[in-house]
């Protein structure tokens, strides 16, 4: 099943998440907008980390991952990944 | 910095603009090149996409392919932009651990739109940087900017709208989402040119000697005209074959 959300957030910034999913198992995330991340690769790094993973899981993978790569988000908030990432998967 | 190479404004195609912008990155970051600012054009004209957007998401295809509108895909993220042949674009490189540029990422925005706010000012434009990326004018913007920080360089460019064919804007799908609580219904009433501001059409010439000087007073260094060199004009070269390339197109 795939499942997608689409959110404006901070200033005029879109983040839009699609997931595919099958119970309760994520098997793939794009996300894609005209946000920042610092640096760059490390996003589709996050995308491949939850790849395989439960759902409940993603919040803890994804603050891990942010924390040990040091990675900077300029344009929208980690929460609210989470939890466009934890609506689709549902 | 205490110098600033500065490299004469030139018109290019999309994708030897991005090329020669990170080809310059490359060699900055690496401590080959010294800072660096850059001002160019375009032709043809173009739309340029963020490093995470999607472009089937953000772009008319077809509408580009009637105009004859050509497609690059940035190395930084933020939003897609129509490049016409009245923007003035700017790029800045500069080495990662420049004292002059901020670590903070948003502060650093804030730093290098400096010198365009203070130019827009300079024309007795009512400019202000307003972050994330953008800046505006009663509201509309008039100017916005991208950056990444790759190869130990803090590369950042941006636009700056001198004139502006509104009908080329039909190549963005914006969405209803993106225009929301911005008063706007389309694109074309969140922008403003400078044309329109201050009634009378100014070229890339003028307005590029007055970025310059800017740029040379916020940063207290002298603006030094210079050329790309042999090894960045080379580098671009073999980089623009990515940047044309549909596999860097529709990456994501």
């Amino acid at each position: 099943m795939e499942r997608s959300a689409i959110i404006k957030v901070s200033g005029s910034k879109l983040l839009k998440v699609a997931v595919r999913s099958q119970g309760g198992t994520i098997e793939g995330v794009r996300i894609t907008g005209d946000f920042f991340v610092y640096p760059e690769e490390a996003l589709e790094l996050l995308e491949a980390k939850l790849k395989g993973r439960m759902v409940q899981d993603v919040g803890k993978i994804l603050k891990d991952e942010v924390k040990s790569l040091n990675i900077t988000i300029i344009g929208f908030k980690l929460e609210q990944l989470i939890s466009m990432i934890e609506g689709c998967s549902r | 910095m205490e110098q600033l190479r500065v490299i004469k404004f030139v018109t290019g195609t999309p994708w030897y603009n991005m090329a020669l912008d990170e080809a310059i990155a490359r060699r900055v970051g690496s401590g080959e090149s010294p800072p660096t600012l850059r001002l160019y054009g375009w032709s043809p004209e173009a739309v340029s996409i963020g490093f995470f957007q999607e472009v089937r998401e953000e772009v008319d295809l077809e509408f580009c392919r009637r105009r004859g509108i050509e497609l690059v895909r940035r190395l930084t993220g933020g939003g897609a932009v129509v490049h016409s042949r009245d923007e003035l674009t700017y790029s800045l490189a500069v080495g990662e651990g420049d004292l002059m540029i901020p670590r903070d990422v948003q502060e650093s925005y804030g730093r290098i739109c400096a010198p365009i706010v203070s130019s827009l000012r300079r024309l007795g434009v009512d400019a202000s940087f307003r972050p994330v990326n953008d800046i505006e004018v009663s509201g509309r913007k008039i100017s916005g900017s991208a950056q990444t920080r790759r190869f130990g360089a803090v590369l950042q460019h941006g636009t700056i709208l001198l004139d502006l064919d509104y009908t080329l804007l039909s190549a963005l799908k914006v969405s209803a989402e993106k225009l929301k609580g911005k008063g706007a219904s389309t694109a074309g009433d969140r922008i403003k040119t400078l044309r329109q501001i201050l009634g009378r059409p100014i070229g890339h010439q003028e307005m590029g000697r007055i970025v310059v000087e800017e740029f040379s007073r916020t940063f207290c260094c002298e603006a030094v005209q210079g050329d790309a060199s042999h090894e960045e004009e080379i580098g671009a070269h073999a980089l623009e074959g990515r940047y044309r390339s549909q596999e860097w197109l529709f990456r994501r």
